[in-house]
């Protein structure tokens, strides 16, 4: 049987969708160069232009310009690094986090598990989006806020789906032989019981990506996502919402790449739950 | 009452196949899984199907009903039900006979009857299938069935959901449904396996009983060889795919003619008969893959008397007796395939106590509700016994009676409510890392599901030397490869393994690196949880002799948790009867299982076919 690593990487579904994270993640690096504006620069004489195929386009903005008259592919490329830098540290913080009371929990079991469980309760009745929002107002606006309210909102997704994972591996039979053998707790849960549910936390990031991905739009929506000085996606969305008649290129542009973002991050988590899940991998889907 | 019987009475067979042949699609060539299969079985007859996992044996059940896997298909010959084809009946009329004229017995009850429905709705719905009219008549015949299959209450019992009764008390239902529609056959699949070993003999009986009532012909398909001679009138030996020894029970269970009979029956520790070693038919049943590369006769890569001849061609069947075939070329030669007598049992253990346990007790709390209030179940209570240097002691008792929270509890993976554990007189109760260190040191676990033992992501070098990096020890890869080589050896297994994963390795190989894990420390004490069920006959004859040799070779006691009490004599010096916690009874085997005194233990002792004395008059006879 070939490694899950090398079965995924057959996979259509994740190569697609590696693709296309490959190249919003290249625009989102190299955003300075490839952008043909400075993304904040005004042009008051040429605003709400159509895109440059369209009739009244104009060549040296090719998907047009926005109320202010700034270029819509500089701020689409400069909206990706903002989307790109809180999808993979809100990820990141909220699978730490989340993961490693999961683990705790799992593992050791007992009223220590109980406490984390009711936690996780207690913090899942709230509605994400309004715990999110409230978090935003308290801390203020800014990328490292952003981060911070979508990693305190969403640990929780990762304790609860790992949790149960790490249950069934500790009642495997050689969690216990390894303790047996005279492992450290410490020791059997690096060897033995990560190793087994790492297949399970990477699917999470990669859906949990998508959904930080929404979330920032959400919040730059509304207007409590990143300063305004910084281009983001939700906040083009805003801006375009008021000009939809006289220009609804400039609404559609942002949410496509909303779209493929989400889809490129959902595709590989589905990809990958598919491809490294034995379970799944073995029925033949 | 069915027009089947018009039909029947002109047919001689209920069920008869001839040449039946079923294929299966492996990594895109045809691969035959049932050979050439011939058999006929008279109305009111029980012919018995015997084989290892792996043998086809199911394949047959599974064909009478057309409900072959994918990729498995008949590719040829006849399997015929009162005189008509079952293979070119239209798929309506075939629906028409199932469950009517033809019923089965399956065997995991407790996943064959629907959770959300009653035992009452389940069995109306059958009756009305049958075109039973009136509710209340289906109801009465219901509770007539159920009383028959002696079950108590039965009016009760219709109320109740599967999950309520046992798993004996679903397989009487099971048995009641399949027998009220008075069929012509009856498929009766491995229909104790799933079961506790003391509620085989009444189940086997209740079959039987049924059979007899109903002059019902049955196809009893099994694994145990002892128990088919018990039950049946003919049996059919399976290997591979093919029959490869037909005839009456007896005479097929006394004077076996095939050698993989006479190896199934000497690999097979006896009850009653005195201690020999068992035969050991090396490596295991070829795989589906492995078979397309065997010519001539598939047993004979691991047959004892194969000579040139048996790789030119496949044997033909030859008749020894006007009933009795076999397919083999050298049958005559069966007969010599012997082993020594013996004393399997080690006598020269030194008397020097090892492990103490005394009033070794565990409560559960259980129920614990929004009340508070807490119910205390005993799993373990008051236990006390001890093994001494290089003995082999045998733990005894029906599923649930405390014998796997015994292990848990010696092994350290549960902490005692009471009682100590002295370990050459130190104390492991006490919760100090000098305690732990100890116990690891010189006390480790064989599991009982293989699978479940060995991490899927470690190779098998990793596996068996993983305790080179327990704690602060960090072994090199070169110490760790060298240990690895000798253990392999030990265990009779090549280098070669030392690279592969738990994945691709057999059922019976994963147990031998599971016991080459505990083995790596050199322990003093093993405690093995049902190590050897679920395995074939063979392969549980391979780790019963190894078990055995690495004892004489290694010196380390064992506690031997087991319910097959054949096994334990064969293995043990002493046994400890276990029964809803407590130890009932406990003694030197041959005294206990001699002149049992609890009631229990005769139960225990009364659930195994009487086949030892069958075995023992074959052997002598030589």
């Amino acid at each position: 049987m070939p490694h899950p690593i090398y079965r995924s990487l057959r996979s259509a579904r994740v190569l697609v969708a590696l693709g296309l994270i490959l190249c919003i993640g290249f625009c989102a690096a190299f955003a300075s160069s490839i952008a043909p504006h400075d993304p904040s620069e005004q042009n008051l004489v040429s605003t709400l232009l159509p895109p440059a195929w369209a009739i009244g386009g104009d060549e040296t903005f090719p998907l047009g310009t926005d109320s202010l008259g700034r270029c819509v592919l500089s701020r689409l490329i400069y909206g990706a690094r903002t989307a790109m830098t809180v999808a993979v540290f809100a990820s990141l913080g909220a699978m730490v986090i989340g993961s490693i009371l999961a683990y705790v929990s799992g593992y050791f079991g007992g009223a220590i598990d109980w406490i984390i469980g009711r936690a996780v309760d207690v913090w899942m009745s709230f509605p994400p989006v309004i715990l999110s929002l409230i978090l935003m107002v308290g801390l203020g606006i800014g990328l490292d806020k952003v981060i911070l309210a979508i990693v305190l909102v969403d640990w929780t997704r990762f304790c609860r789906v790992l949790r149960s994972e790490v249950l069934i591996v500790t009642g495997r039979d050689y969690v216990a032989a390894a303790r047996l053998l005279g492992f450290t707790h410490w020791q059997t849960l690096v060897r033995e019981v990560v190793p087994a549910t790492l297949p399970l936390l990477i699917t999470l990031i990669s859906l949990e990506m998508a959904i930080a991905v929404v979330v920032e739009a959400i919040l730059s929506f509304v207007g409590l996502g990143v300063k305004p000085d910084q281009p983001a996606w939700g906040q083009m969305i805003a801006d375009a919402r008021q000009y939809v008649y006289q220009s609804p290129w400039n609404l559609l542009f942002p949410v496509l790449a909303i779209f493929l973002t989400v889809t490129a991050f959902n595709l590989l988590g589905d990809g990958l739950r598919r491809t490294l899940d034995v379970r799944l991998a073995e029925s033949g889907r | 009452m069915f027009d089947s019987q018009k039909v029947g009475a002109k047919a001689v067979f209920v069920l008869q196949a001839r040449n039946l042949t079923v294929s299966a699609r492996v990594d895109d060539a045809i691969v035959p899984v049932i050979r050439a299969l011939s058999f006929e079985l008279p109305r009111g007859k029980i012919l018995g199907l015997v084989g290892e996992s792996g043998a086809g044996k199911s394949m047959v059940g599974r064909s009478i009903a057309q409900l072959l896997p994918s990729g498995f298909h008949i590719l040829g010959g006849e399997l015929a039900f009162e005189g008509q084809s079952l293979v070119h009946m239209a798929a309506a009329r075939r629906r028409a006979l199932l469950g009517r004229a033809i019923a089965f017995i399956p065997q995991a009850p407790l996943t064959a009857l629907n959770p959300v429905m009653t035992i009452g709705r389940q069995f109306d719905e059958h009756l009305a299938r049958l075109d039973q009219r009136g509710r209340a008549h289906r109801r009465e015949r219901a509770i007539a069935m159920l009383a028959a299959a002696k079950l108590p209450n039965a009016s009760e019992l219709l109320d109740r959901y599967p999950h309520q009764l046992s798993g004996g008390m679903c397989q009487r239902v099971l048995i009641a449904m399949a027998f009220v529609s008075n069929p012509k056959l009856v498929i009766a699949d491995e229909p104790t396996t799933a079961l506790d070993v003391t509620m085989h003999p009444p189940i086997i009986h209740l079959i039987a009983d049924m059979q007899r009532q109903h002059g019902t012909a049955v196809i009893f398909i099994t694994h145990d060889l002892r128990l088919a001679a018990q039950l049946c009138d003919e049996v059919v030996v399976m290997y591979a795919g093919r029959a490869v020894e037909r005839g009456p029970a007896r005479s097929v269970f006394s004077t076996p003619a095939h050698p993989y009979t006479r190896c199934l029956q000497l690999a097979n520790p006896s009850m009653s008969a005195e201690r020999r070693t068992l035969y050991v038919v090396p490596d295991q049943m070829p795989s589906l893959r492995q078979l397309r590369g065997i010519s001539g006769c598939h047993f004979a890569p691991r047959c004892p008397l194969v000579a040139e001849d048996c790789c030119q061609a496949e044997p033909p069947n030859v008749a020894i007796t006007a009933d009795h075939v076999v397919a083999c070329i050298r049958a005559e030669d069966t007969r010599s395939i012997t082993t020594e007598l013996g004393s399997t049992v080690a006598t020269t253990f030194s008397k020097r106590t090892l492990l103490q346990v005394e009033r070794l007790g565990k409560r559960y709390a259980i129920g614990r509700g929004l009340l508070g209030r807490t119910y205390e179940i005993a799993a373990v209570k008051d236990v006390s016994f001890s093994i001494a240097e290089n003995e082999f002691v045998a733990l005894v008792g029906e599923s649930g009676s405390g014998k796997s929270t015994l292990a848990k509890l010696l092994i350290g993976l549960e902490k005692p409510s009471t009682g100590q554990i002295m370990l050459n007189g130190q104390d492991l109760t006490e919760p100090s890392t000098r305690a732990r260190r100890l116990r690891t040191e010189t006390m480790q676990m064989i599991f009982q599901d293989s699978q479940s033992a060995l991490n899927p992501r470690r190779r098998v070098a990793s596996i068996i030397t993983q305790v080179m990096e327990a704690g602060n020890r960090r072994a090199s890869w070169d110490e760790r490869t060298a240990r690895t080589n000798v253990l392999l050896a030990e265990v009779g297994l090549s280098a070669d393994f030392a690279m592969r994963l738990p994945a691709q390795l057999s059922g019976g190989q994963r147990q031998r690196i599971n016991i080459a894990r505990a083995l790596c420390n050199i322990p003093k004490i093993l405690i093995a949880d049902e190590i050897v069920s679920g395995l074939d006959v063979s392969i549980q004859a391979q780790l019963l002799n190894l078990l055995m040799r690495l004892r004489a070779e290694l010196g380390f006691a064992m506690l031997f948790i087991s319910h097959d009490l054949s096994v334990v004599r064969h293995l043990c010096s002493r046994v400890l009867v276990m029964y809803r916690g407590e130890i009932v009874e406990q003694g030197p085997i041959d005294t206990v299982f001699g002149a049992p005194q609890h009631p229990h233990t005769r139960a225990l002792l009364s659930s195994i076919p009487p086949g030892g004395a069958l075995g023992s008059l074959a052997i002598g006879g030589e």
